[in-house]
């Protein structure tokens, strides 16, 4: 069982990997690569992550990038993977808003600011269940389908124990989507003031 | 229409997520091992030893000495023990060119009490075995723990470092069938929201009365301050903080009733602030921690290794300085009083030019029927040294201990 757990990350990783590099060399070209190709690529830099490749190294290389950054939420990992489908939409501003707040108020307590653990809740407290519960309710009348899709298919993953965490948090947040909401939240706002300024309503008469 | 599937399939993730929370045990009281009742009798006191504060007679033999079996490393160092079915020891140590090193491995030896032998060293865990069965980059290794666990399985945690120093530490454990001769594959603990970095472990874990693992552990990176993590074989399932800030690491336990216990830990302290032992209480089997005033014996940014006899004194090995870790005492507590006085100065460089003076640290206790202890420490970061503690000699010790002893600690937090 852990065998199988071990192996299933590494594919995550893999994949996951792939995910980036794909959306990295998307960002190259002002043309969206066509579906068949970004599943070539998927597929091609996926295998070479998760395959040990020798040259020297006593693992493969998903291996070394799980070693550093551990295993992302499955939030971060629905998100990015379905990212490939399309740029368009990656997620709403409500919801990295959300995210950037809860990160905000999160890490500081949970990584020992007072005796408030709050990611001690993630192991089996009913109340902040619900209040997930209450989050992807929002997601759904925000009209937001896929974060409910995303966040049910997160707790169906924490009930399973896909991953090594038996914490509800590990599967909902990580600390790379509290940095994207929040770098991603201050770019929306710094364009904002931008075009603000560029539309000259500052010197529009009174 | 597509809104309406999402949350059909919220719904059922919901009722999944109810039921596995149902399913998760709850927490449990502390088990608490039988006390028995030892009858006053007239001990005579071990023989005359160097350094030695007790009285004695020539029918307590004096504590034995010896050393854990050299591996040719050149640093050694956070050895613990646990007690074998048959009344063995088993000791855990990391040995390497140098502590953090790459080729530091996790070794593992038995004493024999009555041949007074350890037994040829053996490798529980290196880094590559570490990375190849946790599927992850190891950098390096330390920190061995091990437990006992309800259905009689040696369990034994470890912390492992993908990057950075002793900071970015995660815990991982292996389990054995066979007493520590052979080992499962590890399995990492997650107990740390931001990449699982920052948690390890130095003291011994205490029982549930549900069969499960407490595990006082510890972060050192933002904040220093003590965990209580609650253990399901190879997983946190629950925890609570124990201290808060940066100031309180390596907690150790000692549970005084089923929801009640009390934990010192190693002071981590600015400047100005007191060099004693910092205690925080429970008094709900773990589920709350509150700070209590501290333990007015010095502390030099050291671990506090500690130990309950089954006549209810409890016995502490530590280096009682502010700063500097030349002098280890064993000390010791009755269960009336409560006080805490020096029994037996265990190494003493003081008399030596300070950088002559060598390290004593990481002590770790273990006693194999509740009256004697086992004793070993770092000794100059090159040997581990074994000192045994019959129960005659622990109990004639406890008998000579003064009524009001609260000069005596005083004394040694000055």
């Amino acid at each position: 069982m852990n065998h199988l757990m071990q192996t299933l990350a590494l594919v995550e990783t893999s994949i996951t990997c792939a995910a980036v590099i794909t959306l990295l060399l998307q960002k190259t070209t002002p043309q969206e690569f066509p579906l068949i190709a970004k599943v070539f690529l998927i597929l091609l830099i996926s295998n070479l992550f998760f395959w040990p490749l020798g040259l020297g190294m006593e693992l493969p290389l998903s291996a070394y990038v799980r070693g550093v950054i551990g295993d992302l939420s499955v939030v971060t990992t629905l998100l990015l993977w379905t990212s490939l489908l399309s740029v368009r939409k990656f997620a709403p501003l409500a919801f990295k808003f959300a995210v950037a707040c809860i990160a905000i108020a999160f890490y500081p307590l949970a990584l020992g600011f007072g005796m408030i653990d709050p990611y001690a809740w993630g192991y089996g407290s009913t109340l902040f269940f619900i209040a997930v519960l209450l989050f992807a309710v929002v997601c759904g009348l925000a009209n937001w389908n896929k974060g409910v899709w995303i966040i049910a298919i997160a707790i169906l993953a924490w009930a399973a124990h896909w991953h090594e965490s038996a914490n509800l948090w590990d599967y909902l947040l990580d600390p790379f989507l509290a940095l994207w909401a929040l770098i991603d939240l201050f770019g929306v706002l710094y364009r904002k003031r931008r075009e603000k300024a560029q539309s000259g309503y500052l010197f529009r008469p009174g | 229409m597509s809104r309406v599937l999402a949350l059909c399939f919220l719904l059922l993730a919901a009722v999944i997520g109810f039921l596995h929370i149902d399913s998760r045990p709850a927490w449990a009281p502390f088990a608490i091992n039988a006390v028995t009742s030892v009858e006053e009798v007239d001990v005579p006191a071990p023989s005359p030893s160097k350094n030695q504060s007790i009285p004695s007679k020539a029918s307590i033999p004096s504590p034995i000495s010896t050393w854990l079996p050299d591996t040719g490393a050149a640093s050694v160092h956070a050895a613990s023990l646990i007690t074998l079915k048959d009344g063995a020891i088993r000791a855990f140590w990391f040995a390497g060119s140098r502590e953090g090193a790459a080729d530091v491995v996790i070794n593992s030896a038995v004493f024999d009490p009555k041949s007074s032998n350890w037994s040829v060293p053996s490798v529980v865990m290196d880094r590559v075995s570490a990375e190849k069965g946790l599927s992850r980059y190891i950098a390096k290794l330390g920190n061995p723990v091990p437990a006992r666990m309800a259905d009689g399985r040696l369990q034994l945690f470890f912390v492992t470092v993908s990057i950075g120093g002793w900071a970015g530490s995660s815990i991982s454990s292996v389990i054995s069938d066979d007493e520590g001769l052979t080992w499962s594959n590890p399995q990492r603990l997650i107990s740390s929201p931001l990449i699982n970095l920052s948690t390890l472990v130095k003291s011994p874990a205490i029982s549930f009365a549900d069969g499960r693992l407490g595990l006082p552990a510890y972060h050192e990176w933002i904040g220093r301050f003590g965990e209580f993590l609650r253990i399901d074989a190879g997983q946190v399932i629950n925890k609570h903080r124990m201290s808060s800030g940066r100031s309180a690491i390596q907690p150790l336990v000692f549970v005084n009733d089923a929801q009640d216990a009390t934990a010192y830990f190693r002071q981590t302290r600015s400047a100005g602030q007191a060099k004693q032992v910092p205690v925080s209480q429970t008094q709900n089997a773990g589920q709350s921690w509150q700070s209590e005033a501290d333990l007015p014996i010095a502390n030099p940014n050291a671990a506090v290794a500690g130990l309950q006899l089954n006549n209810g004194a409890r016995i502490l090995v530590l280096n009682n300085l502010e700063t500097a870790r030349y002098r280890l005492v064993l000390m010791m507590a009755d269960a009336k009083s409560g006080q805490w006085q020096t029994i037996e100065v265990l190494e003493d460089d003081e008399a030596l030019p300070a950088d002559q003076r060598k390290e004593f640290s990481y002590p770790y206790l273990v006693s194999v029927d509740g009256n004697d202890a086992h004793l070993v420490y770092t000794w100059d970061r090159k040997k581990i040294r074994h000192r045994y503690f019959s129960g005659a000699w622990l109990k004639r010790a406890q008998s000579q201990l003064d009524t009001p002893p609260v000069d005596v600690i005083s004394q040694e937090a000055k």
